[in-house]
């Protein structure tokens, strides 16, 4: 108990260590964001008849007519309230947007991540158990196939077998089909919130939605995923306290899951943690192909139209994601392996 | 068979036959329900708002009524909405005085809000104030109509109101059948007004107060918009409400799915697909396609007339002549459209004074070669040609082509894809040489096109081409009451654009509408989408 408690105050110092990247993060999107090209008025005026009167009222709506350490300082105290300002494209504000989006983003993320380890980790120690044979070579086929392909490939692909041709997957668009009613928002995880409401019909439908955008997501990281568990577990099995333990006779599994693969887990910890962060923000693609409405294609969508409140909304959310997701990693390096203290 | 084997099995039928039961009751509001797909996202529901999407326009448009409305016609054994037949819509009359100053509109004596209040003057005259007042877009548009105060509208007696205008103006009854001017409750909206923002923007951005076929159900930005069938709403074709009882207008960004989808029969209708899509689902024959060439709209190549080397007529010649117009058309559009190039003018004179007609120009390199001779530039030039990223389907292997073609007579090209914002950034401050663009009018007469795209130092004059004569014409033929008068106006003003040939027009693009074939009643409107109400299931 005393020990979790250390643990959770010094997480906590860490997390308050971490606020001045993020203040910085948010500067410098701030920044960066106006000297890109691309004056958002005029891109957002685009209707016909519009001219310089319009513009000059969206560059004001904006907040763009002031000078920039203006809009600066006034962006820090919006932040600083909880404000994120608003998204000119959906015209709500960027905070509900992002809370709205960010669960479905999560809940496919997590399944694909799910999927991805509980592929790529049996994978790799089969692999790592028997290298150079015809199961570690079929290992690095699967893999190098899984990163060549780009996701919106497969995706497509699996939409059109599944969907298009076979007729077993549900129309690819979004998280639930459109006929059916959602259920009250709790924690705006679907496969959650259909459980809470004890409705079971809505939660196989969400799940058979999830399945193809998530595996197509998951067929992009099972390869480093695969390749640093063999990686490590070759270091592992060949290590002294291995070949202890096989000499005094305990059975393989043993061995293999207990001393091997625990020893071997700490790499695939780190890897896991920066592939999810990664693919939250980066798999837009996915997200655009099944429709997803998660925050990639959101900001995205911001970006191409040089929408800047939801630009740096997201911006500031991927780096708090990001810290917080090292922390987790810390905190799974310590129960994985207590010799491990987070400082 | 034992006793509880036929029970279980007599259960396992009575659930197969409730399922099957369920499955029809599904089916039947399935029917009911119109599901259309689209690639972009409706993001208010006010579409005067800065920033309002096309998608926002066709949702606007079945929840709000305007005064008036257009008709339909047949074009080519196609329905297309009619410019020169202006139908009441919450008006059940209207007449325009000899003099063209004062039109007079009566309203439905039946026609209520959504919320039962009946439509009155009152509400109308709010709904134009706002429209002429408000920093909205429909004033840039109203303006076009000589609309620009609010003392123009008045309220004569609670069912009529009276607009006056300075001067005759023939895009003044038009205009008001436009997305822009619909009306509001007035009542619902001042309710919602604040001392910043005196014409509830923000709270009609997210909320309705209409008249219209139907009401919002569900409104998510950037993902769908659901709406419900107004019962009371009685002015569909024949006197009743629309067919439809739900509309669920849906974003899905990738085009191969918006295909598949409508294809495996769970969408209804979709309009924005790619044309080598649209071909290959017109041959297999299952679904309807309807493509409607868009009469109001124009792609065109353009070039900056103020800028060296394209300041020089001749240069721009040279070019005209140098583009392999055919290839493009198949590579671009598949060929699914209406050609602007290869005519024939008799003694080199425009054969109508309609905007756009088809320009006498093909690809003919050896007159391209002796115009660059003429411009003194025998050895040709480099340039950049631009296109938006949005348009990239159709605009990047045209641009492939251009660089080929016109490599053959000196000229380099370097093509550029510009992200959207940046590319209207670019236009706006007129500093792209050589791109490609489209143009829309919502009133496609000649003098609307020429006052909009080729006069003034806006930035819809993408050509920023400045000729006094032409701006003389175009500002002269607005007011032109005279029908054979307006003709040889626009005779005069085609001609102009040929001989200096600011930019050039290449076609006008197919709306492909790929639907159910139990889907009828699509017509092809002026804002190219869809009008739900138009549409009904056999």
């Amino acid at each position: 108990m005393a020990a979790l408690g250390a643990t959770v105050i010094r997480a906590g110092r860490r997390f308050l260590s971490s606020l001045p990247a993020l203040f910085g993060v948010l500067v410098f999107t701030f920044l960066l964001m106006r000297v890109l090209p691309g004056d958002p008025a005029v891109f957002f005026a685009s209707g016909p008849n519009a001219g310089k009167e319009e513009i000059e009222v969206i560059r004001k709506q904006m907040g763009l007519d002031k000078p920039v350490p203006e809009q600066l300082m006034l962006y820090l105290y919006d932040v600083g309230s909880g404000n994120l300002g608003r998204s000119m494209m959906t015209g709500q504000m960027v905070t509900k947007d992002l809370r709205e989006r960010l669960p479905a983003s999560l809940e496919l993320t997590f399944t694909a991540l799910l999927i991805a380890l509980v592929t790529a980790v049996p994978l790799g120690v089969l692999a790592a158990l028997r290298p150079g044979s015809i199961i570690d070579h079929g290992v690095r086929f699967f893999c190098a196939l899984g990163v060549c392909v780009p996701t919106f490939v497969s995706g497509l692909l699996l939409i059109y077998v599944f969907y298009y041709l076979l007729g077993l997957a549900p129309d690819p668009t979004g998280r639930v089909d459109i006929f059916a009613s959602l259920p009250p928002r709790q924690t705006g995880f679907l496969l959650i919130d259909f459980l809470l409401a004890g409705d079971f019909d809505g939660w196989w439908a969400a799940f058979r939605q999830l399945i193809l955008p998530a595996l197509s997501m998951a067929l992009f990281v099972v390869a480093p995923l695969a390749r640093i568990t063999r990686a490590s577990m070759l270091v592992s099995l060949g290590s002294d306290f291995v070949r202890t333990a096989r000499s005094v006779g305990l059975p393989w599994w043993r061995v293999v899951v207990t001393y091997a693969l625990r020893n071997a887990i700490l790499p695939v910890i780190t890897i896991a943690g920066i592939v999810f962060s990664t693919m939250l923000g980066a798999n837009v693609l996915v997200e655009k192909v099944f429709s997803w409405p998660g925050v990639a294609s959101y900001a995205l969508d911001a970006l191409l139209s040089s929408d800047y409140a939801p630009v740096q909304g997201f911006v500031l959310l991927m780096a708090t994601v990001f810290v917080i997701v090292n922390l987790l990693v810390d905190i799974l390096y310590g129960i994985a392996d207590p010799r491990v203290t987070i400082g | 068979m034992s006793v509880t084997g036929s029970r279980r099995l007599l259960s396992v039928v009575a659930f197969i036959a409730v399922s099957l039961a369920a499955g029809s009751v599904q089916a039947q509001t399935r029917a009911e329900t119109l599901r259309y797909v689209t690639g972009a996202s409706v993001n208010t529901l006010d579409p005067n708002i800065p920033g309002s999407t096309r998608e926002a326009f066709a949702v606007s448009l079945s929840t709000y009524d305007r005064l008036v409305s257009f008709g339909r016609k047949q074009l080519n054994g196609k329905w297309v909405f009619d410019l020169g037949k202006i139908t009441g819509e919450l008006a059940e009359s209207y007449e325009v005085s000899p003099d063209g100053l004062k039109m007079t509109f009566r309203l439905r004596k039946d026609a209520k809000f959504q919320d039962g209040s009946p439509v009155t003057a009152e509400d109308v005259k709010w709904s134009l104030d706002r429209v002429v007042t408000a920093p909205v877009l429909g004033k840039a548009q109203l303006l076009t109509g000589s609309m620009t105060s609010a003392d123009q509208f008045k309220v004569i007696d609670p069912l009529t109101i009276e607009v006056t205008l300075p001067k005759p103006d023939k895009l003044a009854l038009p205009n008001l059948a436009t997305v822009y001017p619909i009306i509001f409750n007035s009542k619902v909206a001042k309710e919602h007004t604040t001392a910043d923002d005196p014409w509830a923007l923000a709270w009609l951005k997210e909320n309705t107060a209409g008249s219209g076929a139907y009401k919002i159900e569900t409104f998510k930005p950037g993902e769908q918009v659901i709406m419900a069938r107004n019962t009371a709403w009685d002015r569909g074709t024949a006197d009743k409400s629309a067919f439809f009882k739900r509309v669920i207008v849906q974003s899905v960004p990738e085009p191969a799915t918006r295909a598949n989808l409508v294809e495996r029969g769970d969408a209804d209708l979709v309009i924005d697909l790619q044309a080598s899509d649209v071909q290959s689902l017109e041959a297999k024959g299952k679904l309807k396609v309807i493509s409607t060439p868009q009469y109001n709209a124009v792609t065109f190549i353009s070039m900056n007339n103020q800028i060296p080397p394209f300041d020089n007529v001749n240069v721009r010649r040279a070019v005209a002549f140098a583009l392999p117009y055919d290839d493009m058309f198949k590579a671009a559009l598949f060929g699914r459209g209406s050609p602007l190039f290869g005519a024939t003018w008799t003694d080199g004179k425009p054969t109508s004074g309609a905007y756009p007609i088809a320009q006498p120009v093909k690809l003919d390199l050896e007159k391209a070669k002796e115009y660059l001779k003429a411009a003194g530039m025998p050895d040709g030039f480099s340039t950049t040609f631009s296109f938006n990223v949005g348009q990239a389907s159709t605009a990047e292997p045209m641009a492939a082509l251009v660089k080929e073609s016109l490599a053959k007579i000196g000229i380099k090209v370097d093509i550029q894809k510009l992200p959207d914002a940046q590319m209207s950034t670019q236009i706006n401050e007129k500093k792209l040489p050589f791109f490609t663009e489209g143009i829309v009018a919502w009133l496609p007469s000649t003098d609307y096109f020429y006052r909009n795209f080729y006069t003034g130092n806006q930035r819809w004059n993408y050509s920023s081409i400045n000729n006094p004569e032409l701006v003389e014409i175009a500002q002269k033929a607005r007011f032109e009451p005279d029908a054979a008068k307006y003709e040889e106006d626009g005779l005069k003003l085609n001609a102009i654009h040929f001989s200096e040939l600011p930019q050039i027009p290449l076609w006008q693009p197919s709306q492909d509408a790929v639907m159910a074939s139990s889907v009828e009643g699509y017509t092809y409107q002026f804002h190219r989408q869809v009008d739900y109400r138009d549409l009904n299931r056999k």
